[in-house]
């Protein structure tokens, strides 16, 4: 009885936005995408009675969550509230999974049709996944502070997507990435399409693990297989070897990834060529023509 | 008193066997125990009772009521969360494979330095028939799932299928019951049977088959002068474990009647997972369920493991203690929300902030209660208060996990450790203190004639790593009862040598 009670949350975050390739190519695949999710969600509660999860969703406009607890199966209907309430079964399946099931296409219904998505979604902007990143941390937070004294929460995030860029959120990806470093969350990344240099960096920094799966057919398969295990268990398990990390950054600029750059002294921003006025902080800057031979050059190590 | 202990056990050992002894062939031997100094012997933990887990019990069933078993979703879960972690991952990896997988395939998917407990987790997956050993085209060993379970499984989490048998209401409830309702309904029934076996004066409302239950389970047993039931050594200890363990110790054993009562245990194990699959405070229809389960029902509606206004209601709730079930030995999720009373100071002090008498009287199986007043008593663990428990079969874990499982919430803030370590550590010592005699069984031989011969044949049981004890200048020694048949033909090819 001395072993600790330990619950494992885990956090899904899921990219909706329409620019995904696979959206674009055959909408309908959006079925097979969220259908393996949720089964690898249902996965993690089958493995343990404690387990919990969470899904958010993101697009070029919002993130929000499309499962969370206050979603959780409800014995009762509140007043005034329907919809959490089990449904009557009608099948064999476990009355819990079922409801998220219900819950979360229900959710993600509302999420895609909401008219704040469905404004943005002709322009030409990147997913939101480190806002959704962000609100995902924000709630491992509160579930952490809620657990009852003496109980361990294991948290992990996992992020599905199939978009190409991130460059854009560059800091605040990096602030989500130093922040699970420190909050013990690790985090996850499952690419659909792309090779992802900056999350990459992500898994690496927390220990996590990034996978761009080869088809999307088999996409269930990889995710039971590679991102199921909880982190403990994955030490003993033989899964795909880490690829090696670029670790180069992004200038703020143009977005291009540099080896050699500027860097600003006060607010650590990155541009590929000199600028005057940092566009970050608004330090102003001697042209370096004075000193041509010492101009501010820096490797990117360590920049963030 | 520990010495006294282990020399009497030896002497009434030795004047037990002594009748198969013999002396066919010049020296005397005879099966004795040996008593001998050292480390706590196995044999002497036999005494406490241990709770089976639902592993350990799936294990004793025979392969046709697994199968059987398996026929439902909801029990191929409830399996499925008891294997080991690595096993349930097994499991879910080939959850789709439709054709057998090669062993060696299975195996290379936990790393090298963990093939031990890969071979454990096979041997359990194996021993549960959760999958079978199946040729591979190529003729290579493969493991399959079993199919009964893998389309069971997968229907739980996938959906498909019929429904389960118990079904939820349709209708709303007029007067609907909330879970803190439903706790304190089953925390007083429980409680009420706990009540019954300490005898403290809350004795309505358990029936004759609770009863025999108790007594079937051999927590109780009946008074030799009155025939009333009084509570045994193991119904200490049962009341000592948390209220999940006993209630699935209480579970297994009405499991073991059930043919009395006319039920099927299939039907029954099937239900019991289903309810604690079930979510608590909603309600369920008993429409659809045969006479045979309502009967169950009835049962475990006395136990507190379900809820019923009346009982031709139609609908029933599920409590935490049933939702607990399938969690068996393993640390219970949501247990009833129970808040701790009992405070331990390093001077030995215990204080129970209780006016249960159940809780003092439990308090008191280990400790020598010194004050009581309206909402506090207060007692204090001696040595003499702690063998006196350690006599009646009472382990010092359980003493611990007692005290450790009920603490004050303040205890628990300022740990961890929750109890204060000096006072963990004597406890362990005063039952290391009763341990002192390891208990051997053994073969004596004696009277041997000559210096010589002793010698040869104490050399010989050297040798064979078989002797336990030897005294030179009284030409005795004592060899294994494993070893003692080598022995004997070894003194028997001796003699002969020698005539």
């Amino acid at each position: 009885m001395a072993e600790e009670v330990e619950t494992s949350l885990m956090v899904i975050v899921v990219d909706l936005h329409t620019r995904q390739r696979y959206l674009r190519q055959q909408p309908s695949q959006l079925v097979h995408v969220l259908d393996s999710i949720m089964t690898l969600a249902n996965m993690h509660l089958m493995l343990k009675t404690k387990n919990k999860v969470a899904i958010v969703a993101c697009n070029a406009a919002r993130s929000d969550f499309i499962y969370c607890d206050s979603d959780a199966i409800q014995p009762q209907p509140i007043q005034g509230q329907s919809g959490n309430t089990v449904q009557k079964q009608s099948d064999g399946q476990y009355e819990v999974f079922a409801h998220l099931e219900t819950m979360v296409k229900q959710n993600t219904r509302k999420f895609t049709l909401d008219e704040k998505s469905t404004f943005f979604d002709d322009r030409d902007g990147e997913s939101l996944i480190a806002g959704a990143l962000t609100l995902a941390m924000c709630y491992i937070n509160r579930i952490n502070r809620e657990k009852p004294t003496g109980e361990k929460l294991n948290s992990r995030l996992l992020i599905v997507t199939g978009c190409a860029g991130g460059a854009s959120q560059h800091m605040a990806y990096m602030n989500v990435f130093f922040t699970a470093q420190k909050q013990n969350i690790v985090l996850d990344v499952c690419s659909l399409d792309y090779e992802l240099g900056l999350l990459q960096q992500g898994c690496d920094i927390t220990g996590g693990l990034f996978l761009k799966i080869p088809q999307l057919q088999g996409l269930l398969q990889y995710l039971l297989w590679v991102f199921l295990p909880e982190p403990p268990i994955r030490k003993k398990l033989v899964l795909p070897p880490p690829a090696r990390v670029d670790y180069r950054a992004a200038c703020f600029c143009h977005r291009n990834l540099i080896d050699i750059g500027f860097v600003c002294s006060i607010c650590l921003s990155i541009f590929c060529k000199f600028s005057p006025i940092c566009t970050t902080c608004n330090t102003v800057f001697k042209p370096p023509t004075s000193l041509v031979p010492k101009k501010k050059k820096k490797p990117n190590k360590g920049v963030c | 008193m520990g010495g006294l202990h282990g020399v009497s056990t030896r002497r009434a050992a030795v004047t037990l066997a002594a009748g198969s002894g013999g002396r066919a062939f010049g020296i005397k031997c005879k099966c004795i125990v040996m008593a001998d100094a050292g480390k706590a012997s196995k044999q002497n933990q036999s005494k406490t009772f241990q709770c089976k887990n639902l592993h350990d019990y799936l294990k004793t069933l025979p392969a046709s009521t697994l199968d059987r078993l398996y026929n439902h979703p909801t029990t191929c879960l409830a399996v499925y969360r008891e294997l080991p972690e690595i096993g349930r991952h097994y499991v879910i990896r080939i959850l789709f494979v439709e054709q057998p997988v090669p062993q060696a395939v299975v195996a290379s998917w936990l790393s090298q330095e963990n093939s031990k407990e890969h071979n454990e987790v096979t041997k359990v997956l194996k021993e549960l028939q959760v999958w079978q050993e199946a040729p591979i085209p190529g003729g290579l060993p493969g493991w399959i799932l079993n199919p009964i379970f893998k389309k069971n499984c997968r229907m739980a989490l996938l959906g498909g299928g019929r429904a389960n048998c118990i079904q939820s209401q349709l209708d709303a409830d007029s007067k609907p019951r909330d879970i803190p309702f439903l706790d304190q309904y089953a925390t007083e029934r429980w409680e009420c049977v706990l009540h019954y076996m300490v005898g403290s004066q809350q004795q309505e409302g358990i029936s004759a088959d609770a009863v025999r239950l108790l007594l079937h389970a051999r927590l109780m047993k009946r008074d030799e002068e009155d025939g009333s039931p009084v509570i045994t050594r193991e119904g200490f200890q049962f009341l000592l474990m948390d209220t999940a363990q006993q209630v699935w110790h209480f579970i297994l054993q009405y499991l073991d009647t059930v043919q009395e009562h006319n039920l099927d245990l299939v039907e029954c194990l099937t239900f019991l997972f289903q309810l604690s699959f079930s979510t608590l405070g909603k309600d369920y229809s008993t429409q659809g369920m045969s006479e045979a389960m309502l009967k169950f029902l009835q049962h475990l509606r006395e136990f507190g493991l379900v809820y019923q206004r009346k009982r031709k209601g139609g609908r029933f709730y599920p409590t935490r203690l049933a939702l607990n079930i399938a969690a068996g030995q393993t640390s219970a999720p949501g247990d009833i929300e129970r808040v701790g009373y009992i405070v331990v100071e390093t001077n030995y002090r215990v204080y129970a902030y209780t006016d249960s008498n159940l809780q003092v009287a439990l308090v008191a199986l280990f400790c020598e209660m010194m004050y009581r007043f309206p909402n506090l008593a207060v007692g204090i663990l001696t040595r003499d208060s702690v063998r006196q428990a350690l006599r009646s079969g009472i382990t010092a874990e359980q003493m611990i996990n007692f005290l450790r499982l009920h603490a004050h919430p303040r205890m628990v803030a300022n740990g961890p450790p929750v109890l204060p370590p000096t006072v963990v550590d004597q406890i362990k010592l005063w039952e290391n203190e009763r341990d002192r005699f390891n208990f051997s069984e053994g073969v004596l031989y004696s009277q041997f004639l000559s210096q010589q011969d002793f010698q040869v044949l104490r050399d010989h049981a050297q040798d064979q790593g078989v002797l336990i004890w030897q005294n030179e200048r009284q030409r005795t020694m004592v060899v294994t009862k494993g070893g003692h048949d080598d022995v004997k033909r070894f003194w028997k090819r001796y003699n002969r040598g020698n005539d």
